[in-house]
């Protein structure tokens, strides 16, 4: 399977936190290698392959969301034109002159208009559009005619192909975290040809954007005994820190913070370099914004750690990263599974 | 259902003290019921069993409103105080306090510019004159509720804590009006709403439905310079699309839809860009819980003139007596 092609129509398809069923369609389509696979009264799809070691085996949950952010019709004007909020963190800043998809009882295309320089105020040529200023023109003429297709409630995602940039690097909008997901097939398609003890749970997550809620509910229902999130994280670029920024190209970010539990972390360390794979050491003290920070504390506690795919411009139309990342992200995780055994997985309660 | 509407409005009830409230409500539907229970956080649980082959579902209201808590009384006998819940200061001040034991105070500000205005400089006299006197009547950690009478205009109402008693209020409607439904419906009373939706939680847990429903008020945008919300006050029963804490389930959105169009229930959609509900923590209860929520739109929430349509509570009440019958297997 072509999984970098698979993660291009991924992220070019519409699936905002809350109305993931299109991206749940896609990966349960591509997904051959699962035993099992269902989904939890959330939307969680959960693909379950099994291990060969003997029961009671153990349990590894990979995680990472599906949703990507959003916007919301908040009103239809006079006009036909439509204002609208937020679903999950958008950069404002980026929104205005976008192409959208307005998902009425049709999806139709549509534009983020703006007052043209020639006729703004003194002061405002120099400063950011705010939200509630900006209005999606659908090309209608009246509130009527538009009501007829929009309301309030309905989602609106960016248009936005997937573009090639060089040295490998992709540019499309919703990487943050279907990267992430394709990282989980690579990992896969990479685990079929090895044997593994423990079952393993891969998990396309909900609502992350909106407050990490998929994981919380579908860790629920699995139990793991060790759960890795793939999320997206700071890519190197211009006017960021070398401290705040993980290298794309330079493989997968291994989190350390409250969040990662220590003998998995040296444990992930250590395979990286048993097998030559790359990796960056990405310190987070304030671990809140990913699922590995709601799977830590499902039920009695989960061992986590959390792996990052290195993103350039995040929350933006065009995020950037390196496949190379998401590859190697895949790889270092199946290399983990594959040399994971009960004795490993026990000793982890005794921290 | 004005009166009742009264009764729930007029009750004391900050959040962690609400029993004054669940034993209003439960002389009014105990007769109505097959079974009502507590559980430990204070929560009234109402069951109506309903056919074997139902779902089961929670409805909840919270039963908590916003306050004040006693954090010092100096020597001349006025107390200072934090606020339980989200409290705004530019509705504390000349503002009366009423404690459980019947004592009413009004809230004054220290001398200061109104924008400077904040919790610390606001104080609570309760006329006393020494601290003996006042520690005669108010302890520190006493639980205070704003003082302010229901108001009939006619189809509109005026009272405190309309959040969330009317909904409370159309929870009580219903249960009188549904015979013999064919879901399970298990009607929750909630406790502290407004300090984290923790009540409902508890009670979700344990209750573990197919389907949760919060009943419960929402913002309204049709007042002089309003902030931008499409929900106006007598346009119907406000059905929730998002708030902060909960994105309601896209089949659960559409169910109330289609009851409500078909019913010929007026009804319009929700979207709040902040706040949360009930069903916000009912949706993440266990492995999920597909969760929405029915809005009674209200003007000046969280003042202690908080005012609603009674035509909206009754297409309220119409929903929840509709999807109380409605065969749900498409949330299987």
């Amino acid at each position: 399977m072509d999984v970098k092609h698979f993660l291009r129509n991924l992220s070019e398809s519409s699936g905002v936190s809350g109305y993931e069923q299109n991206i749940t369609e896609q990966i349960s389509t591509a997904c051959t290698w699962a035993d099992d696979m269902r989904r939890d009264k959330l939307g969680n799809l959960i693909m379950l392959k099994r291990g060969e070691g003997t029961k009671p085996k153990k349990k590894i949950m990979l995680a990472a969301h599906m949703d990507e952010i959003g916007l919301i019709i908040t009103k239809v004007e006079k006009g036909g034109f439509l204002r609208f909020g937020t679903i999950g963190g958008f950069d404002q800043r980026v929104l205005l002159g976008q192409e959208v998809i307005v998902h009425g009882k049709t999806p139709s295309l549509g534009i983020i208009g703006a007052k043209p320089p020639h006729v703004q105020a003194h002061g405002e040529q120099n400063k950011a559009v705010k939200l509630e200023d900006l209005f999606i023109d659908l090309g209608y003429d009246t509130k009527e005619d538009a009501e007829k297709l929009v309301r309030i409630g309905d989602l609106v995602t960016l248009k936005r192909e997937v573009i090639d940039l060089q040295s490998s690097l992709l540019a499309g909008k919703a990487f943050d975290d279907r990267a992430g997901v394709a990282a989980i097939f690579e990992c896969f398609q990479i685990l079929s040809t090895l044997h593994h003890e423990v079952d393993v749970y891969g998990v396309a997550t909900v609502q992350e954007e909106v407050g990490l809620r998929g994981a919380v509910t579908s860790t629920y229902g699995i139990v793991p005994d060790l759960g890795i999130a793939i999320d997206v994280s700071f890519g190197d670029q211009p006017d960021l820190r070398e401290s705040e920024t993980i290298k794309l190209g330079n493989g997968p970010g291994i989190a350390i913070g409250p969040h990662v539990h220590p003998k998995v972390y040296d444990r992930m360390v250590k395979t990286a370099k048993e097998w030559n794979i790359k990796y960056s050491l990405d310190p987070s003290p304030s671990p809140g914004g990913t699922d590995a920070y709601a799977i830590q504390v499902v039920q009695a506690g989960v061992a986590t750690i959390l792996l990052s795919v290195p993103l350039r411009y995040m929350h933006t139309s065009i995020e950037t990263i390196d496949y190379d990342d998401v590859k190697s992200t895949g790889k270092l995780m199946a290399m983990f599974i594959a040399g994971l055994n009960n004795e490993f997985v026990e000793g982890l309660t005794c921290f | 259902m004005k009166e009742t509407i009264r009764q729930l409005t007029e009750a004391f009830g900050p959040s962690g003290y609400e029993t004054e409230v669940t034993s209003l409500i439960k002389t009014m539907i105990t007769d109505f019921v097959d079974e009502i229970k507590t559980d430990v956080l204070g929560n009234l649980i109402a069951i109506k069993k309903g056919a074997s082959n139902g779902h089961k579902i929670m409805f909840a209201a919270h039963t908590d409103e916003i306050g004040v808590v006693v954090t010092h009384i100096d020597k001349e006998g006025f107390l200072r105080f934090a606020t339980v819940g989200g409290v705004g200061i530019s509705t504390l001040v000349g503002n009366r306090v009423r404690f459980p034991n019947g004592i009413i105070g009004v809230i004054y500000h220290e001398k200061a510019d109104w924008k400077d205005l904040k919790i610390d400089k606001l104080y609570i006299d309760i006329g006393a004159e020494s601290k003996e006197e006042a520690m005669e009547q108010v302890k520190i950690g006493e639980f205070g509720i704003f003082h302010r009478e229901f108001c009939d205009l006619g189809n509109r109402l005026i009272a405190k804590s309309m959040d969330d008693r009317v909904g409370c209020a159309v929870l009580v409607e219903a249960i009188k009006k549904i015979k013999e439904p064919r879901n399970a419906l298990y009607f929750v009373f909630t406790t502290q709403e407004e300090v984290g939706l923790r009540g409902a939680r508890t009670a979700a847990y344990d209750l573990e439905p197919d389907l949760g429903i919060a009943v419960d008020v929402t913002i309204t945008g049709d007042m002089p310079e309003a902030r931008r919300m499409e929900v106006s006050l007598g346009k119907g029963a406000a059905i929730k699309v998002k708030d902060s804490s909960l994105i309601v389930h896209p089949k659960v959105k559409q169910i109330l839809m289609d009851l409500a169009e078909k019913n010929k229930i007026p009804y319009q959609m929700e979207v709040l860009e902040f706040g949360g509900t009930d069903a916000g923590a009912i949706h993440l209860t266990r492995s999920g819980v597909p969760s929405g929520a029915i809005s009674i739109p209200t003007r000046y929430v969280h003042s202690p003139s908080e005012m609603i349509d009674i035509r909206d509570v009754e297409a309220s009440v119409d929903l929840v007596v509709a999807l109380a019958n409605k065969e749900l297997n498409e949330l299987n």
